[in-house]
């Protein structure tokens, strides 16, 4: 079976496709469900009671498309205030980012809205950004409407879901959306990618790998 | 093959003693870098009161049948240091790499994938595994590796004593390797899983072998491609001679390739339709592979190859040329070849059977033809019946008697030999020799030569799950003094079921995910905010963290610089270690140093900590500094009332405000030092050149910044390091940076650099800067006593009352300063002290 490599190949000969390494980064207010939704997804588990991040969680998932599979390094970044300033340690040179913010608490809506902003001036501008209102499983307690996050959303470009880390609504969807939209151009292919140097920091050699693909 | 494989195990058991039990064993086993072919190991995993040890047996024959056909090449310890891999062969899917580690050295084999090779690298693992835990005592290996092999026994005892670069390798190992073999781990993974997304469905293949004797076509083959009832799947036609004319022999070129495709698209069965997969040819020699066309869209990476082997060993009057596919999930391979003729040149027809083997280069992967699943050979191999003259084979076959005349056939002989088509299956022969003919008739050969008939046209296979059907010879095809050859194939091709084999990839990622997840390094902080108490001026205090790896990988743990910083931590804190390996289960303390030497409010900073291939933590450095007279600004100092830590938040806005008036003309802390040194240093040798002790500095701090009456709390020489520690540490160097240049320039002439102090310092600057050169001139009177000459001084306090603001930035610059300060230490001064209005 001819040319295999670099790609993993299914055997009849169709390409299984390639393997295209993206970084995604988490952001939000502290305690929206970051690293919930990171566990959710990649470990299938939910705590009640997750501790809180002090640092940027690393974790990888693969996530198979139709013709291609995409596997994410998934960076969960600490939501308190007080580390707001390495934040983009973590999203420059990322190529997809999920806003976080909880249903039930407005200032996290408004402090969302921000980090938006944030990355749409910082980021790289082909980042795929998607917008995540946790907590659904709290419906009743709402006190951001689905319409307004929606509207905000369609305005601003972001994918958008309701997701709820405790009852797994939403969540696979989420990533597997951001997976769907993010181009899987040739440089995305890269093989062996950013493996080691994850981290976009001037003058680390990854960067230039894992930058590539929004190039 | 189980019971080959026991026997085997049995004859390797008789190698050791009775504690000492072969596990598991791997067969035809070859080392990469040698020549593959002739060299056989066999690996054998063995067990002596729980340690294991990996033998590799260099062995006499493949399948060795007596002790003595084994020898030990190698014994490796399994332990801590022991580790093994697998590595794809670059367009191979038939094997692949297996590789040992230990220590620094490092072995590769290449081994068949299959049952036998997972079940073994898996009981190597597991017998790894079972060994990190235990104590081991590997004394019982001395026997075979000092016997054997005195080299490297040598090298490993050197080689163990090189410890330090095991947790690396460890490293490597847990995430760097796996990461980048992640894609051929998932061939590797796929491949052995075949079974559980594949499905055998039956092809009929068929395979026709024709030596037409130059002959133009001019009848139909009908009754040769279309014999059987039901339409084949695919049709592999192979014709030797097609033409015999000079110009194709040295052109390879012919018009014939075209007549004979017609002829073979004509004669197919005509209850299916046919499409041409390849069509190749070297001079006469042409093989064409159609498929049914409802099958055409499962056919791809199709290549072909020839090879002549003729004249000059290269030329393409004998030689093969072959086809290769892949069906569905299974690779084919057709040769269709002519080989060297006449009776007695049998061992040249092998020579050109490896030739073609060795030489055919398909250039996709697999390249070559023995790699593939299923290989058809067929062609005028051109060997004779041997031994038997003319009128005795005619007789033998009059009376049919096939077993002696079999037994005569020199391809059957060679192949018993071992010398040709060694693993290649042919099916029985029931047929008469397909040569030689009368054209136009069934006569064997009535021309002078009358040469004995022979089976000099035949298809063999190789390969799993092939059944032959039909081998039969078409006797009503006469144009040729060969008949045409077919033989019918029922063979297992294996198909993908898209859904299962999508579940199935996907759960191989899902695992792989899972473990890539559960090795990466993984640590715990004890503290993750370090407060330091009140942070005075140079008074060192020191907090410990301790990380612990609670991975299951050793831990490369890093203090990483934050965007736009050009270190990892501020100037004010030292961390030891910022980076370090922790292995699974150990601790790292970390110490903080904090060192305050310049005026801060409070310490403040988030350091990162970056696991290599992980995570990163952030840990919080704070606390609250305390105000000291040494960090100051000089000009703050001069309008401050009362000392430092005294002083109300309002005196303290009074004192910093630039608006105030100024009470002092110099900082009063400096009159205090200077003052002292005045009544009691003067006649002290070497004042500046001693090293007080730190408890006494920060006394004399604290005196200065809590103001005291009482006497100053240190020795001359204390309040003299005292002394230049002020002037090293202020807010602002007593010669403002801007002019230091000027001041370099103007320093060869005493009456420029006066103009410079006068003209372009304040006025509380030039005042402490003539108070230190007046003091100084001081010193000068008394040099006999404290040992100091005019450029001594110089250029001690040149460096200080010009410094840089990154010390000793400009090194080459200090002579310049000190020619500066020395104006100011032997000239009358008094004329100076006046501001120039």
């Amino acid at each position: 079976m001819a040319n295999r490599t670099g790609t993993a190949q299914r055997p009849n000969g169709s390409t299984q496709g390639k393997i295209c390494q993206f970084k995604l980064v988490l952001l939000g207010e502290s305690a929206v469900g970051k690293s919930s939704l990171v566990l959710r997804f990649v470990k299938g588990q939910f705590h009640e009671y997750q501790e809180s991040t002090i640092g940027a969680a690393f974790l990888t998932q693969t996530v198979c498309l139709d013709d291609t599979t995409v596997k994410f390094e998934i960076w969960d970044t600490a939501g308190q205030e007080r580390y707001h300033s390495l934040a983009p340690m973590y999203y420059r040179g990322a190529q997809a980012a999920i806003v976080v913010y909880d249903i039930t608490n407005q200032d996290t809506f408004g402090r969302a809205k921000t980090w938006v902003k944030e990355l749409q001036r910082q980021a790289s501008p082909t980042i795929v950004i998607a917008l995540a209102g946790n907590k659904q499983d709290l419906a009743n307690k709402r006190m951001v409407e689905f319409e307004e996050a929606q509207t905000y959303a369609d305005e601003n470009g972001l994918l958008f879901m309701e997701t709820s880390a405790k009852t797994a609504m939403n969540v696979n969807d989420i990533f597997l959306a951001i997976a769907k939209k993010l181009p899987k151009n040739e440089q995305a292919t890269a093989q062996g990618g950013s493996g080691q140097g994850r981290r976009l920091a001037e003058g680390d050699t990854g960067a230039k790998a894992a930058g590539n693909c929004c190039k | 093959m189980l019971v080959v494989y026991q026997d085997v195990v049995n004859i390797v058991q008789s190698k050791f003693s009775s504690t000492e039990v072969v596990k598991c064993i791997h067969l035809n086993v070859s080392p990469v870098n040698e020549s593959w072919n002739e060299v056989h190991r066999i690996l054998a995993l063995v067990e002596c009161n729980s340690s294991y040890a990996l033998f590799v047996f260099i062995t006499k024959k493949p399948k060795p049948s007596s002790i003595s056909d084994l020898s030990v090449e190698t014994a490796i310890p399994i332990d801590s240091n022991f580790s093994c891999d697998t590595e794809p062969i670059d367009n191979c899917q038939s094997h692949i790499i297996f590789i040992v580690s230990f220590r620094n050295r490092k072995l590769q084999f290449k081994i068949e994938i299959g049952v036998e090779s997972s079940n073994f690298a898996s009981e190597v693992i597991w017998s790894k595994e079972v060994s990190s835990s235990n104590k081991l005592d590997f004394n019982w290996l001395g026997k075979y590796t000092c016997a054997t092999l005195d080299q490297n026994s040598k090298k490993m005892s050197e080689m163990s004593d090189q410890c330090s670069d095991i947790p690396v390798l460890r490293h490597q190992l847990a995430h760097g390797q796996a990461a980048s073999n992640r894609e051929s781990i998932l061939r590797y993974q796929l491949k052995l899983k075949e079974p559980e997304y594949t499905q055998h469905q039956e092809f009929s293949i068929f395979v026709g072998t024709w030596n037409v004797n130059g002959q133009p076509p001019s009848v139909s083959l009908r009754p040769w491609l279309s014999c059987d009832e039901e339409p084949p799947d695919v049709y592999a036609i192979g014709f030797q001679e097609i033409d015999l004319s000079k110009e194709a022999f040295l052109f390879n070129d012919t018009p014939r390739e075209a007549e004979w495709l017609k002829y073979v698209m004509d004669g197919v069965h005509f209850k299916a339709k046919y499409k041409s997969v390849a069509v190749t040819r070297l001079v006469g020699m042409q093989l064409v592979v159609l498929v049914n066309s409802k099958h055409y869209q499962f056919v791809k990476n199709v290549s072909v190859d020839t090879v002549g082997t003729g004249l000059l060993g290269k030329m393409g009057n004998k030689g093969g040329v072959a086809v290769r596919l892949e069906l569905h999930n299974t690779s084919l391979c057709f040769v269709n070849c002519h080989l060297a003729a006449h009776v007695e040149e049998f061992e040249r027809r092998n020579q050109d059977y490896k030739d073609i083997n060795a030489r055919i280069n398909f250039r996709k992967q697999p390249p070559s033809i023995k790699d593939h699943e299923h290989v058809y050979w067929l062609g005028d191999l051109n060997y004779r019946i041997t031994d038997l003259n003319t009128n005795q084979v005619k007789t033998l076959l009059a009376r049919s008697e096939m077993i002696t005349l079999l037994k005569a056939d020199q391809l059957n002989q060679q192949k018993e030999r071992g010398s040709v088509l060694l693993d290649y299956t042919e099916g029985d022969i029931t047929f008469q020799p397909t040569y030689k003919y009368d054209l136009n008739s069934d006569h064997f050969d009535t021309s002078e030569k009358a040469r004995p008939p022979a089976w000099t046209d035949r298809i063999l296979w190789r390969g799993d799950g092939i059944y032959q059907l039909a081998y039969r010879s078409h006797m009503d095809i006469r144009i040729s003094d060969h008949k045409p050859v077919s033989a019918l194939f029922r063979s297992e091709i294996s198909v993908i079921d898209q859904s299962k084999f999508r579940r199935v990839h996907e759960d191989l990622l899902k695992k792989m995910d899972k473990l890539e997840n559960e090795f990466l390094p993984q640590v715990m902080v004890d503290q993750t905010e370090v407060t330091f108490d009140l942070v005075k001026f140079r008074e060192p205090q020191s907090r410990e963290i301790i990380i612990a790896n609670t991975g299951q990988v050793p831990a490369e743990f890093e203090f990483i610089k934050k965007l736009d910083e050009a270190t990892f931590c501020k100037d004010w804190l030292r961390i030891t270690p910022f980076c370090g390996t922790i292995d699974p289960g150990e601790k790292c303390d970390i110490k903080f140093e904090v060192n305050l030497e310049r005026e801060l409010d409070k310490v403040y900073d988030i350091l990162v900590l970056h696991l290599k291939g992980g995570k990163d933590m952030f840990i919080i450095v704070n606390g609250d500094c305390q105000k000291s007279c040494f960090t100051s600004s000089m000009a703050t100092l001069c309008r401050a009332q009362v000392p430092l830590l005294q002083m109300t938040e309002e005196q303290r806005k009074q004192a910093e405000n630039m608006e105030s008036r100024v009470l002092y003309s110099i900082p009063r802390e400096l009159w205090l030092l200077v003052d002292h040194l005045y009544r009691h240093g003067l006649k002290t040798r070497d004042l500046f050149e001693s090293c007080a002790l730190s408890d006494e500095l920060i006394r004399i701090r604290d005196w200065l910044d809590y103001g005291s009456l009482d006497p100053i709390p240190g020795s001359v020489q204390a309040t003299a390091e005292a002394f230049l520690l002020f002037l090293s540490f202020t807010k602002d160097p007593v010669v403002p940076f801007e002019i230091h240049d000027a001041c370099i320039a103007a320093a060869n002439n005493y009456q420029n650099c006066r103009l410079i102090i006068q003209q372009k310092m304040t006025d509380i600057h030039r005042n402490v800067f003539l108070y230190i050169c007046m003091f100084l001139q001081e010193m000068l009177r008394h040099s006999n006593d404290n040992g100091y000459d005019a450029k001594t001084l110089a250029s001690l306090f040149g460096d200080i009352l010009l410094r840089d603001p990154i010390r000793n930035s400009k090194p080459q610059a200090n002579r310049g300063k000190a020619n500066f300060v020395y104006n100011f230490l032997v000239n009358d001064l008094s004329s100076s002290l006046i501001p120039n209005k």
